[in-house]
């Protein structure tokens, strides 16, 4: 068996790429049928892909780096650079939408009323719920904290514990935010009020159920010893995404919930 | 007062964290996947992995089929009603 006399990881030929190319493609063309012959097949065949896709290259790399060691000092290095790139990509998309909040709200036109908020619109009190989820949000930054400690000291039941806290709390923040848009006196549709508050605050909420989504899996993986209290990259990872999403709220609060009120 | 001195002890293995602790398998996953059979990593878990590989493979090839019937619907003029 011929080895390898470098540090880096030669990874074996996937399919993944390919299905997750096609499962992209059968979602815009998915969403394009959906809107114009009502049919949801080709958009739920997509979103089935996507997840198969996820699953299992995800999986690999979890079998690459834990089970085969191929996740040296290198390639950890570049790993880094990729998911400090990703999340940078990410603030690019959220200052797109902070962009738009301010182009509306700094010169209100007269459509809305010469002011902001528009005339009719009655914001949410940035006091309460927005406040308390700031507190949640704020708090599981400290509590990921924890955990990365934790794990760094071989605290095993400890980081178990702090790490799903930290869970718990993201899905309290999800809860809260979806009664404020249930009990809201405004809609998507209620003018560039309404589009910017949906689709920033949207997003983000999104983007916690997707933070949360890579915590629990960390959890999982520590309770299954595959972390280490010198190599858990994956944990990393995923505490930085968290911090990011945490970042996002707080700009989120400041400018929307608050200055535009 | 004897049988009492028995229930600390009694206590402690019924909640002790070590009494229903999971095992550490990370080392037999690590025989598997380390096993020189020239598997590539996506199957080299066994059965299960080809099964799913299957089904991906299969609504990968199915779907793209599919979009590309739509397009070929998409693509004639729609009757208007």
């Amino acid at each position: 068996m011929a080895h390898q006399v470098h540090a880096y990881h030669m990874v074996d030929p996937s399919p993944w790429p390919l299905t997750g190319a096609v499962g992209a493609l059968l979602l815009t063309s998915g969403l394009a049928i959906w809107m114009h012959f009502h049919n949801m097949t080709l958009l739920t065949l997509g979103l089935i892909l996507l997840l198969l896709t996820m699953y299992q290259w995800w999986r690999d790399i979890v079998r690459e780096g834990t089970f085969q060691g191929h996740h040296t000092p290198p390639v950890q290095k570049g790993l880094r650079y990729g998911m400090i790139l990703f999340i940078t990509s990410e603030v690019f998309f959220f200052l797109g939408f902070f962009w738009a909040f301010y182009h509306s709200s700094l010169a209100p036109t007269p459509e809305l009323g010469g002011c902001w908020p528009p005339t009719g619109i009655t914001p949410l009190d940035p006091f309460e719920v927005p406040l308390l989820n700031t507190a949640v949000l704020l708090a599981s930054g400290v509590t990921v904290t924890w955990a990365h400690h934790s794990i760094m000291e071989g605290h095993r039941k400890e980081a178990i514990q702090s790490l799903t806290l930290t869970i718990l709390l993201g899905f309290y923040f999800t809860f809260l935010q979806a009664m404020e848009y249930y009990e809201a006196p405004f809609t998507i549709a209620d003018g560039v009020y309404g589009s910017t508050f949906f689709v920033a605050t949207g997003f983000h909420g999104l983007h916690v159920i997707i933070g949360s989504t890579f915590l629990a899996i960390c959890l999982l993986r520590q309770v299954l010893y595959h972390f280490t209290s010198e190599h858990h990259f994956g944990f990393e990872a995923a505490a930085w995404y968290w911090h990011f999403v945490d970042v996002v709220w707080l700009f989120l609060y400041i400018s929307i919930y608050w200055w535009g009120s | 007062m004897n049988h009492l001195v028995k229930l600390p002890r009694l206590a402690s293995r019924a909640f002790s964290s070590s009494a229903r602790q999971l095992k550490n398998k990370v080392p037999e996953s690590q025989k598997i996947f380390q096993e020189d059979n020239g598997l590539p990593v996506h199957i080299k878990g066994g059965t299960g992995d080809v099964l799913l590989y299957r089904a991906t493979m299969t609504l990968t090839i199915a779907g793209t089929c599919y979009s590309l019937y739509w397009l070929l619907i998409a693509s004639f003029p729609q009757k208007k009603e």
